[in-house]
């Protein structure tokens, strides 16, 4: 006669080398293969670091220009200064982890290619920038379009990939913001750069931080 | 009863481990230890039985000083899981 254990019983805890019945084995493929899955979870701090870098430097740029100063220095140069942290971030956050999933590694290579992509957009930008300085084209009124389609394609992916839908509204947001730029002046091009950035990176930042620290202390819970 | 389920796997730890590397693309020891909370000897000896199966890859290296073991599943593991998956499945829907 088949033995019949009620999935309440089996004893992952104390796991020894013993004969499973067919409902324990897939309980117990299914709570491994959950307790995987609640490792996943990202801190969300890069997310929240970019998103308040970016969102800061624009609205900084937008103050300037409203108001009429000038800081002593440009302030998209946090956007480089913001690297070093992010090394730290990465390197901190992959010595605590004591698994790879494959996700960590295709994510690691699309945010990669996008600041790749972002550095070569920033010299691309710069020089056409100078020969358009030579004529009347108003070359630097939409340059926020090409970075906010941009910025659109890794937070698209992401959150896609990752289940994050607050980051997929996030890409959204970046791609319509990127077209509304285009018939937009610079001043208003800078606060929707700033809202893109909140609604892409921020938000979605705070909300898989939150997430993040739920999932920890139901796991310090559960071991008590 | 059990006949057609794949004895190397038909075993609560070693089952336990091969759910968790398939959710996973690589994972340390002390993560399987953690997971599974068996102790480290017992769990040693199930990840030698898996190795010799050929259902997983064991690497040593030394990480800040420390030996390290690091498991991956094999492409002859998740085909092994997959089948012992099917097994199940079947002797369920019977």
């Amino acid at each position: 006669m088949r033995e019949f254990i009620f999935p309440e019983t089996i004893n992952v805890y104390k796991m020894e080398e013993k004969q499973l019945s067919e409902n324990e084995s897939l309980e117990l493929i299914s709570k491994m293969i959950n307790k995987a899955k609640q490792s996943y979870k990202d801190t969300g701090v890069s997310s929240m670091m970019w998103g308040i870098v970016i969102s800061l430097c624009s609205l900084v740029r937008f103050a300037e220009i409203e108001f009429g100063f000038s800081l002593p220095f440009n302030i998209y140069w946090l956007t480089f200064v913001a690297v070093i942290p992010q090394i730290l971030i990465s390197i901190r956050e992959h010595k605590g982890k004591n698994y790879k999933t494959y996700d960590d590694t295709y994510m690691l290579y699309v945010w990669m290619g996008f600041g790749i992509s972002i550095g070569l957009l920033v010299f691309i930008t710069s020089v056409v920038g100078n020969e358009a300085a030579k004529s009347s084209f108003p070359f630097y009124e939409y340059i926020s379009s090409f970075f906010l389609l941009l910025y659109g394609i890794p937070t698209f992916i992401t959150g896609t990939a990752c289940k994050v839908k607050p980051m997929l509204w996030g890409a959204l947001l970046c791609w319509i913001c990127s077209i509304a730029t285009v018939y937009s002046n610079g001043k208003i091009d800078l606060l929707l750069t700033a809202l893109a950035a909140i609604f892409a990176w921020l938000i979605p930042g705070i909300i898989m931080q939150l997430d993040f620290r739920k999932a920890k202390n139901e796991l310090v819970r559960n071991h008590v | 009863m059990f006949k057609d389920l794949d004895p190397i796997l038909h075993s609560q730890l070693r089952l336990a481990v091969m759910s968790l590397l398939i959710s996973v693309k690589e994972a340390e020891f002390t993560y399987l230890k953690e997971k599974t909370e068996a102790t480290a000897g017992n769990l040693s000896v199930q990840i030698q039985k898996l190795k010799d199966a050929g259902y997983i890859e064991v690497i040593k290296s030394f990480k800040d000083n420390y030996p390290q073991t690091t498991c991956k599943i094999t492409q002859q593991g998740v085909k092994a899981f997959e089948k012992y998956v099917a097994a199940l499945q079947t002797y369920l829907g019977k």
